[in-house]
């Protein structure tokens, strides 16, 4: 099989939402030898970037984004640990880092808002729920993230969106990272009260928020 | 106009002459068998150490790095049989006790709890603080279709110990009783406790009339919350009734179907209920089944569908087939964003209706809740109101008799008369045209009708300014502040609520 027809697989492997498909596409673009930053921008790509315009079109749902990101994430696991082995960079729109605040251990909205950003090209790290504000400051030091999306399901707990906020500017590294906000109870008035730069009502706008954020 | 007039608080549940099932008997069996099957393969992950050996130590298959709970069968149906369903859920006087499994009717709540309000001075939206809470539970005990009270909003003034000086906020402006669903932690939880058993006299006393209740919220699918259910098992200790609720969500965090829902969240329930009965065999007890969907374009989490309106009431058998109270439907606004809409009436109505139909013994009601418990709008209760009216009266049914026949005044008014000049038609008249906030004549040429939100808000700003519920003795609420201060100043509590140990 030419390379032409390998990347149309690829791309077609995430249409079809199959996960399968995808890693035995992605195994078998590293044993041709083909690079694999060019394996995911050339073929996998294309096939989320499908995926999220029948999304926006309303042609498919979230059940058919969340199965072409797993399918996406599954492929781009295999290629991208040999990208960094090989000392390359896969090509994403932007890297952040996730999670819910310290004490909340809700995680379906973040999880759906990663998937989404996943989809959409986004290289993004979740750290899981419950995550302490000094993991949070942690990984955005060891990671670099262009942003960090914090969620908070509890009134009680969304004082921990600020203490993530106001500990990235004790740390010296506020300034380098974009903050977006999150969850039920937390509205555009909160977003602006604590200083961060951005709020998502639910994924769809937590991702255009992102993109606004990046300018993209 | 409804009559405003300053009165004692009293409730008013409603019981319903028209029965309904939404479930046959073989598809009770299977949904609690399909529950069980889940308590016994797939289990419940309870992120408790001390839960954790409360139910090894009865004989569940518990794996502690997993955090997960499998219970047998048999040892849920045998501990459930401990658990009380007939028992009261009590107010400061007993007139405004809740006798819940004594077939009185549906009680309803005013419940919560939002983050945000409806500024009653400027209409806009705002972040709620402590008054809002003083203030919706004050309106809470002028109306009797309110039995049950919550802190509506979160006290979002008071940082992390908000769960607190809401409990104390609605002690101090309700005679009817409280319950919480905030109290997520066991000190938090000791100190409410500790606030009730002032105001009833000692713990021995508010074990015999709790005036103070919990209900836990799971983390669907099939997880519980440490804090919570730590803070259960205090209030289990107290002899304090518990609920657990589910919220599982078609297609998100419960299979995209009604029956499975109702599995899924059962089997979380019983989880919690077990567990309680194993450590305070005897504690009264109530579940909550709330089904939910999403919206399929955005994730966004979707409140009032028929889906969930159906389901939820069909939760009533399966909790009766347990032998357990329950509460049903949400009432937190439905997903509708304006208040007097359409939607808000679709999305309030018809829910409600079924559950007294089917013979819920509590519903949550009447809370003034709008956009899916986001926003509270106190207004709203007005509409609630009208609702619950239109349900009284829909569920008596239609009386036949001798005198609602009337044989003798068709006869004597006879062909081509008029029923109106008749004295009965005086006295009974009235009773077909009960108050509304719908009705309000205007003095506007051209309009028949006043605004019914501007009519609401109106309502709303007399009860506060006149309605004054009866104050606890000034030590009783000398000694509150002074546990809200403890509490405040707990540094315990705060790394608590923060999940630092």
């Amino acid at each position: 099989m030419g390379n032409k027809e390998l990347f149309a697989e690829m791309e077609q492997s995430i249409v079809n939402y199959d996960k399968d498909e995808a890693v035995r596409l992605a195994k078998m673009a590293l044993q041709k030898g083909i690079d694999p930053a060019v394996a995911i921008n050339e073929g996998f790509v294309k096939g989320i970037q499908a995926v999220g315009d029948l999304f926006g079109e309303g042609e498919i749902f979230l059940p058919e984004l969340v199965m072409g990101a797993e399918a996406m994430a599954a492929a781009t696991d295999i290629l991208g640990e040999a990208i960094k082995k090989s000392g390359g960079k896969a090509k994403y729109l932007a890297k952040g880092i996730a999670g819910t605040v310290q004490g909340d251990i809700h995680e379906i909205g973040i999880r759906l808002v990663t998937t989404f950003l996943i989809a959409n090209g986004f290289d993004i790290t979740f750290l899981g729920t419950d995550v302490s504000t000094s993991l949070f400051v942690d990984k955005a030091k060891e990671l670099k993230p262009d942003i960090i999306l914090l969620s908070a399901l509890l009134t009680t707990t969304m004082p921990n969106q600020k203490e993530v906020i106001d500990s990235l500017k004790e740390a010296g590294i506020r300034e380098s990272v974009k903050v977006i906000v999150g969850g039920a109870p937390v509205s555009q008035d909160w977003a602006d009260q604590i200083g961060a730069d951005g709020y998502g009502q639910n994924a769809p706008a937590a991702v255009e928020a992102v993109k606004k954020l990046m300018g993209i | 106009m409804i009559k405003l007039e300053e009165r004692k608080a009293s409730i008013q549940p409603i019981k319903s002459k028209l029965k309904i099932s939404i479930l046959d008997d073989g598809d009770v069996k299977k949904i609690n068998q399909t529950a069980l099957n889940i308590l016994e393969e797939v289990g419940v992950f309870f992120p408790s150490e001390k839960a954790l050996r409360i139910f090894a130590d009865a004989g569940a298959n518990v794996d502690f790095d997993k955090k997960l709970v499998k219970i047998p069968g048999h040892m849920v149906t045998d501990y459930l049989k401990k658990a009380s369903g007939r028992y009261t859920l009590a107010g400061r006087r007993p007139e405004l006790d809740a006798k819940i499994g004594s077939n009185e009717g549906t009680y309803f709540y005013c419940s919560g709890e939002a983050p945000n309000v409806v500024d009653l001075e400027t209409g806009a939206r705002r972040r709620a603080v402590k008054s809002d809470v003083e203030n919706m539970a004050k309106i809470a005990d002028y109306f009797p279709i309110v039995s049950l009270v919550w802190p509506t909003v979160s006290s979002g003034d008071k940082g992390e110990t908000a769960p607190i000086h809401g409990v104390e906020a609605c002690f101090n402006s309700t005679e009817k009783h409280v319950q919480t669903e905030s109290v997520m932690d066991e000190i938090s939880a000791k100190y409410t406790i500790e606030m009730a058993s002032v105001i009833a006299g000692g713990r021995d006393k508010l074990r015999e009339r709790p005036i103070y209740s919990l209900l836990l919220c799971g983390v669907a699918p099939l997880s519980q919350d440490k804090g919570g259910i730590e803070s259960a098992l205090v209030f289990a200790e107290a002899g304090l009734p518990i609920g657990f609720m589910s919220m599982p969500t078609m297609g998100l965090t419960a299979p995209p179907y009604q029956a499975a829902d109702l599995a899924i969240g059962l089997a979380e329930v019983l989880s919690g209920c077990v567990l309680i009965q194993i450590a305070y065999p005897g504690t009264p007890l109530f579940i909550s089944i709330m089904p939910a969907i999403i919206d399929p374009r955005s994730g966004d989490y979707f409140f009032g569908s028929s889906f969930s309106q159906i389901t939820s009431t069909a939760a009533v058998q399966l909790a009766h087939s347990n032998g357990l109270p329950i509460t049903t439907q949400f009432s937190f606004g439905g997903s509708a964003f304006k208040l007097n809409s359409w939607q808000m009436g679709i999305e309030n109505v018809y829910g409600h209706l079924l559950s007294v139909m089917a013979g819920a013994d509590m519903s949550f009601g009447p809370s003034g809740m709008i956009e899916a418990v986001t926003l509270l709008d106190m207004a709203r209760i007005l509409f609630d109101r009208e609702i619950f009216q239109a349900i009284d009266i829909i569920t008596k049914g239609v009386e036949v008799s001798d005198r609602t026949l009337a044989f003798d005044m068709i006869r004597e008014v006879g062909p081509r008369g008029m029923f109106l000049g008749q004295k009965r038609t005086a006295e009974e008249l009235p009773k077909l045209w009960p108050p509304s906030i719908l009705f309000e004549k205007s003095k506007v040429v051209g309009e028949k009708y006043r605004n019914a939100e501007e009519v609401a808000r109106e309502a709303i700003d007399w009860v506060l300014k006149n309605h004054h519920p009866a104050p606890l003795d000034e030590k009783v609420q000398q000694e509150l502040r002074r546990i809200v201060a403890a509490a405040d100043r707990d540094e315990n509590l705060k790394r608590e609520l923060k999940g630092r140990k």
